[in-house]
């Protein structure tokens, strides 16, 4: 074992609630009441964050990612008593991002979220396409995704992201391009572009709708990857694509391996102990009543249970490998507490099989090893877990 | 001697032989109640599972009859399966009668009607008994038609039971004590026993069950085993009732068990005589073959690691079954492994079944074939049982190909299907008659295509009332070559087969469509070729697939994708790596699907 170092620390809160669930969608999302439970819902966070705080034992937190569900839904005076709260421990200059639906009431608010201290936006875009976002179950038309996007500019965030996906029902690989095209246009510094994959406890996994079959889904990615690199936009991840400067560096940090901590219903949190070279997971209660009445009595953690050593290497690559930059020796050392001889030999034969590349001190996926990465990955299970 | 009745129970899956067996133990008082578990005969759980029996078994009953007398009643049982019909005849041998049970809604169905034609070829005594007399669907008078219609059974003495309820079993009894005959045997002559079955016992060695013909057989002697000459010394003599029970000696005409210091199972063949050492009969019980395995197939483990403990399962195994035979094999495609020699397929299955079950291996089983006579252009004559190891063509004078003489009995109305199925198996009728509502087919048919699938499809063929035995008859010269199959260019050994040439480019066609079927898609393109020799004769291509890695994962999703990642890798655990191209397991016997599609 070699010494672990302290990784940065995010901060992860999750508001559990939406208009309405959509049909693809597994995270924990519950369709809202007629009245929202505001007030409530910050007395559990505020509880929940002071737990969280003992918890991060004086480190500071480099960026904050509002999560949903649809945070917007809350309003902005909401979201800025929480920044409020954060405010002491944020370190300057932290990212703060917030997920919003193209929704009109919700871009009145954009101005007003800025002010509160959000500074950058997730916009659930999906597709600029009436039939495919009808398909998806969205709540929102192509207009009102459009009007989004030229809200944020407005309200003036410099930096935003806009979710799209692709490969959806009935889609032609030329709409696909289109929506890309649309939101380049629209002036995205940052694209989420996912495959849509169905999810089991879906709808669209008890009711499987028609969806362009692999090799067109193929084709359809291969086009929207020549577009956005086109454009001077650069896949850093996945499913990511950014113009310089403007990943997200609160997901970077779980793909890094880093710390975070969670607040809000089902909220999944990781926290490393340098000093005794320990790695926690933990979740918090996902029922969003039932996490309100918890986390005001000091008890929102549903589970807590600590990372073995053996599980580390998978899931150290499971998050560095997604980065196109990969990882160093270095990292994989700081971040796990292991020497790097762990995963040294199933680097080399993955290098040796064409699935990674070891260069300039730096281990990436190749061409190959980036499409197949869960091939890749099974590689590095440990035995008989 | 006349107070003795050996028989045994013909009947069909299903059709309520174990219960039977239970109720007349029960009925004797062997068992209490509480001793009675469910369907004593049957003691394998495959066998209990698959509705078969494996291993003959015995009971020894005493019987108080309304005459006053007390009988002895041994029931034997016998295996149901043509992979077994030798097992089948040496038990039968050991019977003076037999009950052939029926169920009385389902009628006669094919697998009685192969058994009773061995029993009536033993010339034992048949009982017909319909079971399930009181289901409401019972139709006796159709059965009791059928059965001397397609068999051409007297039914005058026929029984009308319900094992289930315990009805018409008194009856049964007496009917027993009265029909079936008492042995005929001379206790003054020398010992001759037959032995019926034999098993490995851990504490015992074999334990060998007999029926005593002549003579009689007392612990503490000497005797030998008739075929080998090998002598032993009788340590423990006994029947079962069913409880084990020793006795000091066996008379003429009992059966039961013999303990002799025998150290493994081919010491006591099944079929074989045991005599005296010191005063020998003259003759052996007749019919006594030795049992040679017909269907070979490599067996590999799917973890290289688990070589040692598939060596020790098959060993174990083997203790108990002297017509599994089985020699190592080394694959350049699945390593270390044995090369596997079974009856037949069905043979093949419960060996699998009970290694994957009993000794929890994970195993590949490649394409079972027969084995070829090869004359080399040496003059030499090789034994091949393993299409990877036919020497190269240009050395090969001749491939003689294995020819057995089958015998099918069915009813007329299906002989039609049943001549097509044989022709379609390259089979030559060499005769036809009819016997009483049946017909007798004699065919010649190569035992390649008889192995396969030859017997479930000659069943459906005939609705199930067919029979089939069969003996190998000679080795014919054919135009045989071997297919080769090339994945990504490298030939895998384990896929190769021994076709007729004229049949090349379609088995060729069949197979490699079929593999593409089966292999999933890789991160790379796999060709998949046909060979004979050099030249190929068919091809068909997996594509590559596109990718497979997970759209989206932020921090909260770790387990959850971990848990797929798991999942997929549990999907491969039945594949073997093969160059760098995962194959299933399937793949390996896709030779089989594709003579079903056929």
């Amino acid at each position: 074992m070699t010494a672990m170092q302290t990784p940065p620390l995010g901060l992860y809160v999750h508001l559990p609630w939406c208009v309405r669930k959509c049909p693809y969608c597994d995270f924990n999302s519950h369709a809202a009441p007629e009245q929202l439970p505001v007030e409530t819902y910050l007395a559990a966070l505020r509880a929940d964050l002071d737990r969280e705080l003992e918890r991060a034992g004086g480190r500071t937190i480099a960026s904050v990612f509002i999560g949903g569900g649809t945070p917007s839904l809350f309003p902005p005076e909401a979201v800025g008593r929480v920044l409020d709260w954060l405010a002491p421990h944020l370190e300057a200059g932290a990212e703060i991002t917030l997920e919003a639906n193209p929704g009109t009431l919700e871009q009145g608010r954009f101005a007003a979220f800025r002010s509160a201290g959000v500074n950058r936006l997730s916009i659930g875009v999906q597709s600029f396409d009436p039939a495919r976002l009808e398909a998806l179950g969205r709540i929102h038309g192509p207009d009102e995704a459009r009007r989004a996007v030229e809200a944020a500019h407005a309200a003036g965030f410099t930096t935003f992201n806009v979710d799209l996906m692709f490969a959806l029902p009935g889609q032609t690989p030329a709409a696909a391009l289109q929506d890309v095209a649309e939101a380049v246009r629209l002036g995205a510094p940052h694209i989420s572009h996912y495959q849509l994959t169905i999810e089991p406890n879906t709808v669209f996994y008890s009711h499987p709708p028609a969806l362009p079959d692999e090799d067109t889904a193929w084709a359809m990615q291969q086009a929207c990857d020549e577009h956005l690199r086109g454009q001077g936009l650069r896949r850093y991840e996945v499913s990511a694509w950014a113009r310089p400067g403007h990943a997200c560096r609160h997901n970077l940090n779980y793909w890094a391996f880093g710390d975070y901590l969670a607040i809000g219903a089902g909220a999944h949190g990781k926290i490393s102990d340098a000093a005794t070279g320990t790695i926690r997971r933990y979740r918090k209660v996902k029922v969003p009543a039932l996490y309100m009445d918890r986390a005001r009595n000091g008890r929102a953690e549903a589970e807590a249970w600590p990372l073995p050593v053996a599980e580390r290497p998978l899931e150290f690559l499971m998050n560095a490998l997604r980065l196109e930059q990969g990882f160093t020796p270095e990292l994989f050392a700081d971040r796990t507490g292991m020497d790097y001889t762990a995963v040294a030999s199933g680097v080399a034969q993955a290098v040796a099989d064409g699935l990674l590349e070891d260069a300039d001190g730096r281990i990436r996926t190749t061409t190959t090893g980036h499409a197949h990465l869960d091939t890749l990955l099974q590689r590095f299970l440990p035995e008989t877990s | 001697m006349k107070h003795i009745r050996n028989f045994s129970i013909i009947a069909h899956i299903d059709h309520g032989k174990s219960t039977l067996a239970d109720r007349l133990i029960e009925r004797c008082g062997a068992l209490t109640g509480r001793e009675m578990s469910e369907q004593v005969l049957d003691s394998m759980d495959l066998e209990r599972e698959r509705g078969i029996t494996i291993k003959a078994q015995s009971v020894a009953l005493q019987y108080h009859s309304r005459d006053g007398n007390t009988y002895q009643l041994s029931i034997i049982d016998t295996p149901g399966h043509v992979d077994f019909s030798y097992e089948v005849s040496r038990s039968l041998a050991a019977c003076d009668g037999a009950l052939l049970v029926v169920d009385a809604s389902q009628g006669v169905e094919a697998q009685s009607v192969a058994n009773c034609y061995t029993a009536v070829d033993e010339g034992l005594e048949i009982l017909p008994v319909l079971n399930k007399i009181d289901l409401p669907s019972a139709n006796p008078e159709e059965v009791l038609q059928q059965i001397e219609e397609i068999i051409g059974l007297e039914t005058d003495n026929a029984l009308m039971i319900s094992a289930k309820t315990g009805q018409g079993i008194d009856e049964l009894l007496e009917a027993i004590v009265k029909h079936v005959p008492a042995p005929r045997g001379k206790p003054e002559d020398p010992l001759k026993a037959l032995i019926m079955d034999s098993w490995f016992d851990n504490y015992l060695g074999v334990v060998c069950l007999v029926r005593v013909f002549n003579g009689q057989i007392n612990v503490g002697e000497k005797i030998q085993v008739m075929s080998t000459g090998r002598e032993f010394q009788v340590d423990q003599l006994g029947m079962f009732t069913p409880k084990k029970t020793a006795m000091k000696s066996l008379e003429t005409g009992e059966v039961g068990f013999v303990v002799a210091g025998i150290k493994d199972i081919d010491g006591a063949p099944v079929g074989d005589t045991l005599t005296h050492k010191y005063a020998p009969c003259a003759e052996r019980v007749p019919g006594f073959k030795r049992v040679q395995p017909r269907v070979f197939a490599g067996m590999f483990p799917i973890s290289s690691e688990d070589y040692e403990s598939f060596r020790d399962a098959l060993s174990k195994l083997r203790l108990n079954d002297a017509s599994l035979q089985y020699e190592p094999e080394n694959s350049a495609a699945l390593g270390f492994g044995f090369r596997c020699g079974f009856l037949g397929m069905l043979h093949m299955e419960i060996v699998q079944e009970r290694l994957e079950r009993e000794y929890g291996l994970d195993l590949i089983t490649t394409a079972p074939t027969v084995v070829y006579e090869v004359e080399t252009t040496d003059g030499e004559i090789l034994n091949i049982s393993n299409p990877a190891s036919l020497p190269p063509m240009h050395e090969i004078a001749e491939i003689r190909e294995p020819i057995i003489l089958g015998n099918i009995l069915v009813p007329q109305s299906y002989v039609g299907a049943v001549i097509a199925l044989c022709e379609e198996k390259r089979g030559k009728q060499r005769d036809m008659q009819f016997v009483g509502n049946q017909i007798s087919l004699t065919y010649e048919l190569p035992l390649s295509e008889v192995v396969l699938d030859f017997f479930d499809r000659l069943k459906s063929a005939s609705r199930g009332f067919a029979s089939f035995d069969y003996d190998l008859a000679r080795f014919q010269a054919e135009d045989l070559a071997r297919l080769d199959i090339l994945i990504n260019g490298d030939r895998v050994d384990a896929l190769a087969l021994i076709v007729h040439r004229e049949h090349a480019h379609r088995r060729g066609r069949e197979l490699t469509d079929r593999l593409r079927e089966l292999i999933p898609r890789q991160m790379f393109e796999v060709a998949i070729q046909a060979a004979v020799g050099n030249h190929i004769v068919a091809r068909s291509t997996v594509k590559a697939m596109r990718k497979n890695v997970t759209a989206k994962c932020y921090g909260g999703d770790v387990t959850r994708k971990r848990k797929l990642l798991e999942k997929q890798k549990a999907g491969k655990k039945r594949m073997k790596q093969v160059g760098k191209v995962e194959i299933p397991q399937e793949a390996f016997l896709s030779v089989l699907q594709v003579n079903n599609n056929e």
